[in-house]
């Protein structure tokens, strides 16, 4: 310890330039008199002032353009990649009925298969306008729509095959459907799964917490700045109110009630719009998605003639998934409210019959009756307990959706007010700190 | 038992590179015939034994719904329908009738009228459809009670299953397109030739001298589309299929000749040599009365003409 002190060289040289240390010293002598004094906490109360403004501003352009990014961009590409994903899950189901059904398709089926493809290639002609170039999403739109090309176009030969009894057509079928469950899907999937991750950032970019955070923090400096520098006046001059700083008190607690009462409702509405629209939406969207697959593993299982045993056991996964002990079902139902807790309701009780139609599809296909399974999948009652069930989760998704568009409108509310008036406000109160102090500093001349 | 038969059968082929015993060693009542050894040309074929050779049938064939108690027939009965394995996309043979939905053909017909001798009627029957390398495992398996599904006989699946009499002769040959040069799979050498996968066809493109590239895939049909969509530069299989293939490709031709022999018959497990020797028997029923011939006719005389005469039986 002492060797260290005897090391050190008798007089430190501090190198500042002449000019600086010149400031500095004015600086400190300011600190010295009444007036400098006074001139320091003008200019700091100037500096806060004029910050807060600042991040005033910012902190409502973030919040405004990540809530705008969410719902005009984000929650749209979620609600499109499972059109997607639903419009080839159905086509897939629907070429294989078709397929199973044997001789000329029925034209209701060629109609649902038309309307399925049209969907799919609609969702994703405007889920890449949403997407920006180079991305991974951008990449699996991409293949998408150049798969789903490659797929229809194997559906169509299957057709004109099938249309002159070549069992080559069959083939042909089967090799869409390949290409559709391996490929497609999983492409579909995964951009279901971007997309939800980008809504998850989209309500972080929303809530724009570190600016928020930023904001209070300076607001909370600035008040606690007025009423000290206005004690301090008071205790100096004998008088108790400086009319201008009083009103720069008021008006900067006028902004912080302002800026926190749009802040405030605005995540009130992004918390309703996640809890009552994104979240709901995903966990319907799924269901539908599952649901798919379960009607699309029954045809190819029938349409495998008996060597379908890998598609049945995807069935009975995906219907535990779906109808298990706090499975996907329980969770939509907890999730949803309103109509669409009577939806969800329905759906699980049209879910459960058709499971059991697919029960008694499958003992009859086991016991040797394969033509009375078919005649059962794709029979019209069949056909109609599962279309009310993907009905009764639409209804609810479309409910959902409205929702989450109602609440994200909301949530965007009084954030561009915010972006003029914040700087505005606080300009005010630098102008009223400034007019308070200098008729203080006045008394010294 | 398992152990056994690995034993012989390495021993065997250790002797004579390869070997057969013609009954399954499973069964209680042939007793294994000696393996017959062939020269020492280490042909990776496996021709010790002599396929074509089948079990004898003993008695008279019993009456329609009256099969012999403890018999496999009888078990079969008692289940009320035949379970017949088959693939749905061989034209002629077995494929699906996208008219009706049905899967019916040669083959097909075969299994029928092995269920209208146990039934006296050939409608109760299951059609499972299974891939061309589950036909030997699902017939050992008793998965399906027998396999009739352009199943050429040889050796190797002799130690696995038992087989029937032939019913069908075919031969290997090359489908190409109607503008290649090819006038036999040697013109094919490093070219793609497509066949089903677990099938002797496949087997064989790898053994054609000229090295051409063997493509494998689940079902012909499933060539044909490769092969339609300029993947594989041709498909070779047994000349019936390749006729059914070809029957829906007009840019599609058959050339070369046979260059393999490809008996068909169909198989069942080894555990029930009762059944091999009940279908052998019915099968000689039906080339006696005619009924081969009528089936022929049929499925195969629009593409091969006047039916030739049946298979002679050979057996044990």
């Amino acid at each position: 310890m002492s060797t260290a002190q005897l090391d050190r060289p008798k007089s430190v040289p501090v190198d500042v330039p002449p000019g600086r240390r010149g400031a500095i010293r004015r600086l400190g002598e300011l600190r010295e008199t009444s007036p400098g004094r006074l001139q320091l906490i003008l200019a700091f109360l100037l500096t806060l002032g004029l910050l807060t403004g600042l991040v005033a501003g910012l902190t409502a352009n973030a919040a405004g353009s990540g809530t705008d990014d969410l719902g005009s961009r984000a929650q749209p590409l979620l609600v499109e990649a499972e059109t997607i994903y639903s419009a080839l899950a159905d086509a897939d189901t629907t070429a294989a009925q078709a397929f199973l059904a044997g001789g000329l398709e029925p034209a209701a089926l060629t109609q649902r298969y038309d309307d399925d493809l049209n969907q799919a290639t609609t969702a994703l002609t405007s889920a890449a306008r949403r997407t920006p170039e180079g991305g991974a999403t951008a990449a699996a739109i991409r293949e998408l729509a150049s798969g789903t090309a490659q797929y229809a176009a194997l559906v169509a030969t299957a057709r004109a095959n099938n249309r002159q009894g070549l069992p080559v057509g069959s083939s042909y079928l089967s090799a869409a459907s390949e290409l559709n469950r391996n490929t497609l899907l999983v492409q579909a999937q995964a951009l279901f799964r971007t997309a939800q991750d980008e809504v998850d950032a989209g309500y972080g970019d929303a809530r724009s917490s570190w600016w928020v955070t930023l904001l209070v923090l300076l607001l909370a400096g600035l008040l606690i700045a007025l009423l000290l520098v206005q004690r301090r006046l008071s205790r100096m001059t004998h008088r108790t109110f400086n009319v201008p700083l009083v009103a720069a008190t008021v008006v900067t607690a006028i902004l912080a009630l302002t800026a926190g009462g749009i802040l405030t409702a605005q995540r009130a509405h992004l918390h309703s719009a996640d809890v009552d629209g994104s979240t709901p939406v995903a966990l319907l969207a799924e269901v539908r998605i599952l649901a798919l697959r379960e009607r699309g593993d029954e045809a190819l299982t029938l349409a495998a003639h008996g060597s379908g045993g890998a598609y049945e056991t995807d069935f009975q996964s995906v219907a535990k998934r779906l109808d298990g002990a706090n499975g996907l079902l329980d969770k939509a139902a907890a999730a949803v409210s309103g109509n669409a807790a009577d939806a969800v309701q329905n759906a699980r009780v049209r879910h459960d019959d058709y499971v059991a139609v697919h029960t008694k599809v499958r003992q009859l296909d086991d016991g040797g009756d394969f033509d009375g399974a078919v005649k059962l999948a794709i029979g019209s009652a069949t056909s109609a307990t599962f279309t009310a069930f993907t009905g009764d989760v639409g209804n609810a998704l479309t409910d959902h959706k409205a929702t989450f568009t109602d609440e994200i409108g909301s949530a965007g509310n009084g954030l561009g007010l915010l972006i003029v008036l914040g700087p505005l406000l606080a300009l005010v109160v630098c102008a009223l700190a400034f007019a308070g102090i200098r008729t203080r500093l006045e008394e010294y001349r | 038992m398992i152990r056994t038969r690995i034993a012989v059968a390495g021993a065997v082929a250790l002797l004579a590179l390869a070997g057969c015993t013609d009954d399954g060693p499973a069964s209680t009542e042939a007793a294994p015939q000696p393996s017959v050894a062939t020269s020492e040309s280490a042909a990776p074929v496996d021709t010790s034994c002599q396929p074509r050779k089948s079990l004898q049938p003993t008695g008279t064939l019993p009456a329609p719904g009256k099969m012999p108690a403890g018999s496999y027939m009888a078990e079969i009965q008692k289940r009320g329908r035949l379970v017949l394995g088959t693939s749905q996309d061989t034209l002629l043979f077995s494929s699906r009738n996208p008219f009706t939905g049905k899967v019916e053909g040669f083959d097909v017909e075969m299994g029928r009228q092995i269920a209208k001798a146990i039934f006296g009627d050939p409608d109760k029957i299951q059609i499972k459809v299974i891939a061309y390398d589950k036909r030997v495992p699902d017939a050992a398996d008793g998965t399906v009670d027998i396999v009739a599904d352009t199943m050429t006989i040889n050796c190797a699946r002799w130690k696995l299953v038992n087989f029937s009499t032939v019913y069908y002769d075919a031969g290997q040959r090359v489908l190409v397109s109607t503008d290649s040069k090819a006038k036999s799979i040697e013109d094919l050498g490093g070219k793609k030739v497509c066949a089903a996968e677990g099938s002797t066809s496949l087997e064989n493109i790898a053994k054609v001298a000229a090295k051409p590239v063997p493509v494998g895939l689940p079902g012909f049909t499933d060539c044909l589309v490769a092969f339609q969509q300029n993947q594989v530069d041709a498909i070779s299989t047994d000349d019936v299929i390749l006729a059914g293939l070809a029957a829906q490709d007009p840019y599609a031709k058959v050339v070369g000749d046979r260059f393999t022999e490809e008996p068909y018959g169909m198989a069942m497990s080894n555990e029930h040599p009762e059944f091999t020797r009940f279908v052998n028997q019915v099968l000689a029923q039906n080339q006696a009365n005619g009924t081969w011939k009528a089936t022929y006719d049929k499925w195969l005389g629009g593409q091969f003409g006047p039916a030739p005469k049946p298979p002679v039986a050979e057996y044990k």
